[in-house]
């Protein structure tokens, strides 16, 4: 007998668009706890180990980004999605707010943007601007998406794991993996938006509670952004993980421990800290 | 004669050598540790059956604070584990601490004097503080046979695995198909002309990815031992993501799932053999096992797979539940360990002067896994509560030793002379670990294992969680959960 949680399913409409996002998990004294996925993420894709997981621990809620009307997306877009969700489940009290990757940047416009509300903040393998490195692999991409290039999931593959977590794969293994990646119009959209991110001047304005996550062997969204927004946050304490930038997936158990231990107790570390990696 | 301790340490495999090697460390010197055998390693030197391997890495399946560069294998064979437990123990200087051939027989505490009283096979000890190291594999479990007695050929467990039998060319019975099981089957098909494997249940089984370390990578843990740190840390963490399958999780348990069922398709192919080797239960309920070299012997000509149990010895032959009889000349017993209801309970009498096998009627427990309300200064390592099905246990014996050395500063800084915890917080540390087994495998798995005791249907062996939450929960000492009386002053 599988343990299947229970869990419910909601929509709230934001610039004429459905959103939807799932809630689950008890309520207890740990604030809620809302999830936003990253590029070409969905809640099942990047949180389909840390919701149910932490769902034994306290309520979750999480949400997939619908695609917004126009002919581009802005940071905008997302943070107005992620705002209706929690107005509409959490109306009354503060959050805990988690985001990976572009849902990070997201995450942390959102916090800036309504203060006391996001009471604590987890940015994972999230960024504060976009810089030439970046646009660098994101040129790349975009050439290859220009060319319907079959080799585009595996050149993102590439760059989301780390070296040492391809290598406990076979090539045939981590070439499946990227086949099971689905290009679209709205992850194109993503990839011009991660072009553009400039969250330098909100985030010296975030008040919140905050744990920045950084992937030590990120190539994608190396681990210097994670120092810059520990850097621009007040009251941020620093963390990181072993991992590429596909930490949901080669650490999730790890990067659990992080979000769980916050989640309990957000004043274990103080302001500035850099939280010691457990040594297993 | 009575020999007066400090502390007293009741075995010395992983657990109690842990305990001693860090007292040592914390520049605590008045301590001994008994031991029944006469070496130090535990089940790692009682273990000694063909085959015998770890189901943990061994770069993980060590001391943090004792890395070894030197291991062979990525899952070094049973011997080599021995030697590096036996090296720990001579180069932290803990062999003059250890009573050896000295088996604990009862140990109770006495009120008055308020120190435990230790007979042992050895003669008494006096100790102001118990802590047992005893371990969950220490004793061999051996079901009731009817009729055992009347073969005629070899029999042993295989926790006394009897070496002076020539086994080469015998008609050999395996009686099990758990985790010592399966390592032994594979040698005993190589020796045996004809054998039989007497299974209960069939168990779950997922490739092992084993393979051995070069001169080259042994050289570079040397040079840099942080390599070692970084290969620590990558074991320990993939573990860790294992426990959503433990946790019941669909997604994860059915990924466990369909590795195991490739593993089965790809390795044996009579289909008959095959829906007797598929287990009637869900993944992870009873120990996941990794092998390679399994299927292959019980897909061997050699090999008859009987799929129920040994029910008796009758004229000779060894009968099957089935029914079906068998010719044999040595039975091997694969059976496991007394687990649930572990033997050292059994001689340890509190201050109420109850065992504490009897006062856990409806099966272990102990407040933070590790003490019991009318044990004053007891602590168990690796009791109740414990057990992993998806990590090191060697890192829970580690947290738990982290614990005991809190509760020792505290004793030491306020000249506390008894500390006993608090029965409401044991009762709702019990509450806790209750809620949180609901709806794990071990419970809504559907099958019977050494997990669950039987008595009370509570899950008493497993820690029903993260290996990375027992060290956050349970790795530093709790002073608000016990009562601690200090010495008087003496006046001046």
């Amino acid at each position: 007998m599988l343990d299947d949680q229970p869990y419910r399913d909601g929509e709230v409409t934001v610039g004429g668009v459905a959103v939807r996002y799932r809630v689950a998990g008890p309520d207890n004294d740990r604030l809620p706890l809302v999830l936003v996925h990253g590029t070409a993420g969905s809640i099942d894709g990047h949180y389909g180990y840390i919701f149910p997981m932490m769902a034994y621990r306290q309520k979750v809620i999480a949400l997939d980004w619908s695609e917004p009307a126009g002919d581009t997306v802005e940071l905008a877009d997302l943070v107005a999605q992620v705002k209706a969700v929690i107005e509409a489940e959490v109306p009354n009290g503060p959050v805990t707010l988690m985001g990976y990757s572009l849902g990070a940047c997201v995450a942390a416009k959102v916090a800036a943007e309504m203060g006391n509300k996001i009471k604590n903040l987890i940015l994972a393998a999230g960024w504060l601007k976009t810089d030439t490195h970046q646009k660098m692999r994101n040129d790349v991409w975009r050439q290859l998406r220009d060319q319907d290039s079959a080799s585009i999931t595996q050149y993102m593959t590439f760059c989301a794991f780390s070296p040492a977590f391809q290598n406990l794969k076979t090539l045939d293994e981590m070439k499946a993996a990227a086949g099971m990646l689905k290009m679209s119009a709205f992850v194109d959209k993503q990839m011009d938006l991660n072009t553009r991110i400039d969250i330098a001047a909100e985030c010296e304005t975030i008040t919140a509670k905050t744990l920045v996550i950084g992937c030590t062997f990120d190539m994608m969204v190396p681990k210097h952004h994670s120092k810059q927004l520990f850097g621009a946050i007040e009251d941020a304490r620093y963390a990181e993980i072993p991992s590429g930038h596909a930490v949901v997936h080669e650490r999730a158990a790890e990067l659990f421990h992080y979000v769980d231990r916050f989640s309990a107790q957000p004043d274990q570390y103080e302001a500035g800290a850099i939280i010691p990696a457990q040594k297993p | 004669m009575t020999t007066v301790t400090e502390i007293l340490i009741i075995g010395t495999g992983f657990a109690g050598l842990g305990m001693a090697i860090q007292l040592k460390r914390t520049g605590r010197d008045d301590f001994i540790a008994i031991e029944r055998a006469d070496d130090v390693g535990g089940t790692w030197r009682d273990n000694h059956y063909p085959g015998i391997a770890c189901d943990v890495p061994s770069h993980l399946y060590s001391y943090s604070y004792l890395p070894n560069p030197d291991w062979t294998r990525v899952f070094s064979p049973g011997p080599e584990i021995q030697a590096y437990i036996r090296k720990c123990a001579e180069d932290e200087g803990i062999l003059p601490h250890i009573h050896f051939h000295t088996e604990m027989l009862k140990s109770t505490w006495d009120e008055a004097k308020k120190r435990w009283v230790v007979e042992t096979s050895k003669g008494t000890y006096e100790a102001k503080i118990l802590i047992t190291g005893t371990g969950h594999l220490a004793d061999g479990h051996m079901p009731n046979i009817e009729g055992l007695d009347g073969f005629e050929g070899d029999v042993f467990h295989s926790a006394n695995w009897d070496h002076s039998v020539d086994l080469e060319g015998k008609r050999i019975g395996v009686v099990g198909s758990g985790a010592s099981a399966i390592q032994i089957i594979p040698e005993m098909q190589k020796l045996a002309s004809e054998m039989v494997v007497f299974q209960r249940s069939a168990p779950y089984m997922i490739p092992r990815w084993d393979r051995e370390y070069t001169e080259g990578e042994r050289r570079l843990c040397r040079r840099d031992p942080s390599v070692i740190d970084e290969m620590r840390s990558e074991i320990f963490w993939a573990g860790e993501f294992n426990f959503a399958q433990r946790r019941n999780i669909p997604r994860f348990l059915n990924e466990a799932k369909a590795l195991a069922v490739r593993h089965r398709e790809d390795n044996v192919k009579d289909p008959e053999l095959r829906a007797k080797l598929t287990p009637d239960y869900e993944i992870g309920c009873k120990r996941l096992l990794i092998s390679n070299t399994y299927y292959p012997a019980m897909s061997a000509e050699n090999t008859t797979l009987e799929a129920s149990a040994l029910k008796k010895v009758e004229n000779g032959k060894a009968i099957a539940a089935s029914g079906t009889e068998y010719d044999l000349d040595v039975l091997v017993f694969a059976t496991g360990f007394e687990a649930v209801r572990p033997p050292f309970a059994t001689r340890i009498f509190g201050s109420e002067g109850i065992s504490l096998d009897a006062h856990w009627d409806r099966g272990m427990q102990a407040y933070d896994s590790i003490a019991v309300n009318g044990y004053p200064n007891l602590f168990i390592i690796n009791g109740p509560n414990t057990g992993l099905g998806h990590n090191s246990v060697v890192y829970i014996i580690e947290a738990q030793v982290d614990y005991i050395l809190g509760a020792l500063d505290a004793i030491e800084s306020q000249k506390v002379e008894v500390i006993e915890v608090k029965r409401e917080a044991e009762d709702a540390y019990m509450d806790k670990i209750d809620r949180m087994s609901q709806g794990t495998v071990w419970l809504a798995g559907g099958c019977k294992s050494w997990y669950v005791d039987d008595r009370s249907g509570r899950l008493t062996l497993v820690w029903p969680d993260f290996a990375h939450s027992f060290r956050d929960e349970n790795g530093t000492f709790h002073p608000e959960g016990y009562m601690m009386n200090s010495a008087p002053v003496a006046a001046e």
